[in-house]
């Protein structure tokens, strides 16, 4: 039954007053500094955002093409394949392992989850700690050498070869506690009858686990990979305290944010080029993005 | 499992487009080739002059005098005896200087201010350092009433060139401390009043500072910021590992052979595992210090008189000095005993080198400033089989076995459009700053070198001297510095991009990489990045 | 959170359940019961193994630190209070607090408004605005940071509460959050809430928020820790020593590291830092997970 006239007028009002606070930040604080960023963008400027040149669209292309931003960009994708993977895995792994009715296992919960109470500065600090060059326990005592003999003296962060895996690590680490969490939540909520009724007809708990877990499971594990993969595309932190871009000259953990933001990055002085940066990165999150809810849509269960 | 198939596929020709292909450098993005000539230097100073003009002294006042004797006899650089004439660098009499179109300073308007004045100093000076700071500025505002000065940690000197190059000039502090390498882009804002607009006013007599750091903040003939905390590189090493390995560990080698073949005879002797500990940072092995030696060996790092005359626009590195400097590098750590720690981002990686247990190396240079925590640390029992006496300091070697130091460290900038009392209330505090006393008091406690002669002689700098001359042997290569154009050290716009850019060099020649090579494309994206700033000044 | 995941999918079609039925679920005893622990217990010294040593080093001297990192001997509590004093961190953590209390309601008062607009109002260009804000969501924060700041300068609210919290009173991640669970609340309960003369706020007032309350809960522990983490951007407005967040703050003593013996007294620093989160996840960890589960409606 449509609903016409004063009752149409004063809901749309209605929604105006509601959706308002909303609009009005994010509008300011989002959308707006994004339009100013893309016409910075196509600008060159000095440190201050001074004295600009305009350039245009080629600008954008340039700078995708320019070789400091495609390494920057394999090392961001090489980042987000060491991290998000093995994040999933070792959430849904962690997961499945604790949900159990096991005498003591709120303290494994626990444990589990813990890290999620890290922030990437705290994280990122324990794990310098523990990877410093000549005082951290992990970072290149001897054992590691027998171990890796690939592994030359700088230790693991100053190693070219090394230096996105360790940062990787601390990363992983870091999220696993969210991770470990959201998984369990699905899991929670993976309606016993359909456990049992597999059970009934003879599945074994693998199949059980592939046949009915991971399909109720898809979207957590979605949500999980999105989050974890835009973390991935955006990490800062973690290298601005662990390697600040990595050692040189290889610029092993250079991301495209320590791309736009780092100490030692090469586009420190113009405001324009990082803009122009940004708004690829904008890019290169639209297109991942896509593909992550289109590629994977058909392998979600929605309810029953 | 299709779609994931076609997700992997999609993937992997992004990643095979990232990753392949030759694409030029970002820093050409969005300019089309037309030669990017550099704009033609300020009209007040004359063009681009060639290298070492004997005679002239651009960074010193007309009619100055360089402090301090002649260097000592084991400088057989190539430029000539330091007495300079008076000379002018000023071009015709009939059009103003460049001091007369910067912002004054109204040193009298504190006179007309019946309450406080509240101003605040950005600075990046950490732990024992900043208590230091506190302890002077709160001596300072105890001592009378009319200004008050409150100390703001940004955490680094990047943060404070960050913070100030972002905010508009409400935000900005009255004062902020920035190092050396800052200089042309602080000079760049336009945002400062130069601390010589304040001399003439106050009396202050800027020959009582040393003439290696007065000019290390003077470009284009005016002395921009007051010199703060100095530090230059000097040789830290090992004695009883000297003695061990039948060096005499009261003659630190000071050329280049020389400590070559210490190196050697240290490792050969078995004394340590290694001899230099060397690094690639750009705040030390990678970038600093090739301009230390740039100077010890009389060359420019750059034209326009290392920037000083004009901003520069093409840096110098790549030629043959530079090429030999890092084959030399090299050379020492394949075949003389040298060990490269790389990064080195704490700054402490070569220190804790020395300190190793399994392997340890014998000498390394560092920074003046990290003798008192060096000190401090082996008493702490951080290097187990070290004990304070062991420490040696001395003089940077170099090329020639010049005694030349270029001078780091960072200064004090006033800022312009403050009002006038909130000017000379800065002013005032940047005097205190660099008095005598505080400067002796400052040196003392921190490890810095005092900016002038006089601090040295009062206390308690004189009897921290006295006491433990390894403190001044950073002090005594500073007063040996002439006053000489190539002596003063490069001044360029993206100063700590080009570091970066000669760090990337080393490490890539220390990793066996051609010199010749990778200073030429260093120096060509050096070249880029100098065109790119002066397009937009 | 402005670029965490769009829409979250109904999560199961029935009402929440816990694990814990016997029969396939509970572990024979035995061997496997055995195995099962030895994992889990492995797999808890890995994950713990960081918070181990960095407990410990915060516990010993720094020189004892480097000497026997692994072995809880030498303890203290001076490395905690250095780095409490020299940190500051007890007016940092004051700082945090109010940021992420103020930011944590704010965003459950937009989010709920404007999830209740989309789910159940009608209004013009409301498919237009649904994807302006989803396009909120992936817009990275450091596209926006520069021109945030200088918005900021502008209005003088640089080393301001303000200014820290502003640009995170409203979240499109919430916003869909709560939209989903409100989109699952029954026709007949609208229907019947009209016949008793009820209005839409009074809709949700007494109906739909009582309904959504543990994903409210959920995004409240979100939003909060969201707004604790924050580095980008509480590094870039402040300069004022005050006025740092503790993540700043620990960047700060991290940066100004003392003496070569002291280097412990920033990672004491972390642990003081984290020590309130983990408390706050430890009491609501059942609420956190019962908010995820989504099934917020009954029967």
């Amino acid at each position: 039954m449509a609903i016409r006239g004063p009752r149409r007028v004063r809901e749309a009002l209605l929604a105006l007053l509601f959706l308002g606070p909303s609009a009005v930040v994010l509008g300011l604080f989002v959308i707006y500094p994004l339009g100013r960023t893309v016409l910075l963008g196509a600008k060159r400027c000095n440190a201050q955002g001074e004295n600009c040149r305009t350039n245009g669209l080629r600008q954008y292309t340039d700078v995708a093409q320019s070789r400091e931003f495609r390494h920057a960009l394999w090392v961001t994708i090489k980042f987000a394949l060491l991290t998000v993977p093995a994040g999933i895995a070792l959430g849904l792994g962690l997961a499945v392992l604790a949900d159990r009715h096991l005498r003591g296992i709120g303290f494994f919960r626990a444990v589990f989850s813990s890290t999620v109470a890290t922030s990437v500065a705290v994280a990122s600090l324990m794990w310098l700690f523990l990877l410093q060059p000549a005082r951290g326990i992990l970072a290149n005592t001897g054992w590691i050498q027998d171990l890796m003999p690939v592994v030359k003296n700088p230790g693991l962060l100053n190693d070219s070869g090394t230096a996105l895996l360790s940062v990787a690590l601390s990363s992983v680490w870091a999220n696993l506690g969210f991770t470990f969490i959201v998984v369990t939540a699905g899991l929670q909520s993976i309606p016993r009858e359909l456990h049992e009724s597999a059970y009934v007809d003879g599945a074994s708990p693998w199949r059980r686990f592939t046949n009915v877990t991971v399909p109720m499971l898809s979207p957590t594990l979605l949500f999980v990979g999105i989050v974890l993969t835009s973390r991935a595309f955006q990490a800062y932190g973690e290298i601005d305290l662990l390697t600040e871009g990595g050692p040189v000259p290889q610029d092993s953990t250079t991301t495209l944010t320590y791309l736009i933001y780092g100490e030692t990055s090469i586009v420190r002085n113009d405001a324009g080029l990082q803009s122009s940066v940004a708004v690829l990165l904008f890019f290169v999150m639209l297109v991942l993005a896509a593909v992550q809810l289109r590629g994977l849509k058909s392998r979600i269960h929605y309810g029953q | 499992m299709r779609r994931s198939g076609r997700v992997a596929a999609a993937l992997a020709v992004a990643v095979a487009l990232a990753a392949c292909g030759e694409g030029d450098t970002i820093q050409n993005a969005g300019d089309r080739p037309e030669p990017t000539t550099a704009p033609t230097p300020a009209p007040t100073v004359p063009g681009t002059m060639p290298a070492t003009v004997p005679g002239s002294a651009p960074g010193s006042v007309p009619g100055s005098e360089p402090v301090g004797s002649a260097p000592s006899g084991s400088d057989p650089a190539t430029t000539p005896a330091p007495t300079v004439p008076p000379v002018t660098v000023a071009p015709s009499t009939t059009q103003p200087t460049l001091l007369d179109t910067l912002p004054p300073c109204p040193v009298d308007a504190l006179d007309d201010v019946d309450g406080t004045v509240e101003i605040t100093f950005w600075h990046g000076m950490a732990a024992n350092l900043e208590q230091e700071l506190a302890v002077l500025t709160d001596r300072y505002n105890a001592s009378q009433s009319k200004v008050r000065v409150e100390l703001q940690n940004q955490g680094g000197y990047e943060q404070v060139i960050d913070k100030y190059l972002q905010s508009g000039q409400s935000s900005r502090p009255e004062l902020a401390q920035a190092p050396e390498y800052a200089v042309q882009e602080f000079r760049d804002t336009e945002a400062f009043v130069p601390v010589e607009a304040c001399f003439e006013g106050a009396g202050f007599d800027r020959q009582a500072l040393l003439p290696a750091a007065r000019n290390a903040y003077s470009t284009e003939g005016v002395q921009w910021s007051m010199p703060f905390n100095l530090s230059n590189p000097v040789l830290f090493y090992n004695r009883a590992t000297f003695a061990a390995a039948g060096l005499d560990p009261d003659t630190p080698p000071r050329s280049l052979e020389e400590l070559e073949q210490a190196s050697r005879q240290i490792v050969e002797s078995g004394a340590a595992s290694y001899g230099l500990v060397v690094d690639t940072n750009f705040d030390s092995g990678g970038g600093w210090y090739i301009e230390q030696w740039f100077a010890k060996a009389g060359e420019f790092y750059s034209d326009n008189e290392n920037g000083r005359s004009a901003p520069a626009t093409r840096v110098m590195f790549d030629g043959p000095t530079g090429v030999d400097l890092l084959t030399y590098l090299q050379n020492l750590v394949a075949n003389a005993g040298g060990f490269n720690v790389g990064d080195n981002a704490s700054g402490q990686d070569a220190f804790l080198k020395i300190a190793d247990q399994n392997a340890p190396g014998a000498m390394t240079i560092g920074t003046s400033a990290a003798l008192g925590t060096v000190l401090a640390a082996v008493d702490a029992g951080i290097a187990p089989g070290i004990v304070r006496e062991d420490i040696g300091i001395g003089p940077m070697p170099g090329p020639n076995g010049s005694g030349i130091v270029v001078v780091g460290g960072a200064s004090i900038w006033i800022s312009a459009d403050k009002g006038d009392a909130e000017t000379a209330a800065a002013w005032d505090y940047v005097q205190f700053l660099a008095s005598a006393e505080v400067q002796s008091e400052w040196a003392s406690v921190t490890g810095y070198v005092p900016i002038r002669q006089d601090a040295a002689e009062v206390e308690p700098l004189a009897t921290t001297y006295a006491e433990d001359p390894r403190f001044k042997v950073a002090y005594d290569s500073l007063i040996e510095t002439p006053d000489e154009p190539t002596a003063v050290g490069p001044l360029l716009g993206p100063q700590r991009a080009i570091r970066v850019l000669t760090s990337r060099a080393l490490a890539t020649v220390l990793g066996g990489g051609d010199p010749a090579t990778a200073l030429a494309e260093a120096a060509a994206q050096a070249n880029t990045l100098l065109a790119q700033y002066n397009s937009t000044r | 959170m402005a670029s965490d995941a769009a829409a979250l999918p109904v999560i199961g079609g029935g009402p929440a359940m816990r694990s814990g039925a016997v029969g396939i679920d509970s572990v024979r005893p035995g061997w496997r019961k055995v195995g099962r622990y030895v994992v889990l217990a492995f797999v808890a010294f890995l994950v713990l193994f960081p918070i181990y040593t960095t407990l410990l080093a915060s516990l010993k001297p720094g020189g004892k630190v480097i000497d026997r990192p692994l072995v809880p001997t030498d303890l203290t509590l001076q490395v905690f209070k250095d780095a409490w004093t020299e940190g500051r961190l007890g007016r940092y953590l004051l700082n945090s607090t109010v940021v992420a209390v103020v930011v944590t309601a704010a965003q459950l008062t937009t989010s709920v408004l404007s999830a209740y607009a989309f789910a159940l109002l009608r209004f013009p260009l409301k498919g237009f605005f649904f994807v302006l804000f989803l396009a909120t969501l992936l817009v990275p924060l450091e596209a926006t940071l520069v021109v945030n700041r200088r918005t900021i300068d502008t209005w003088g609210w640089l080393n301001s509460y303000q200014g820290l919290a502003l640009p995170f009173l409203a979240t499109a991640f919430g916003t869909f959050l709560l939209r989903q669970v409100f989109l699952q609340i029954p026709k007949e309960l609208r229907e019947a809430a009209q016949m008793d003369g009820l209005g839409h706020l009074g809709f949700l007032r007494e109906v739909a928020l009582p309904l959504v309350r543990p994903t409210l809960g959920a995004l409240a522990l979100f939003s909060f820790l969201s707004a604790w983490n924050q580095y980008l951007w509480p590094n870039l407005i402040t300069t004022d020593e005050d006025m740092h967040t503790v993540q700043t703050g620990l960047r700060l003593l991290n940066s100004n590291v003392p003496d070569i013996e002291r280097y412990n007294v920033p990672i004491a620093g972390t642990v003081i830092a984290a020590l309130p989160i983990a408390l706050v996840l430890i009491i609501f960890q059942r609420q956190l997970v019962r908010g995820l589960t989504a099934g917020a409606v009954k029967g």
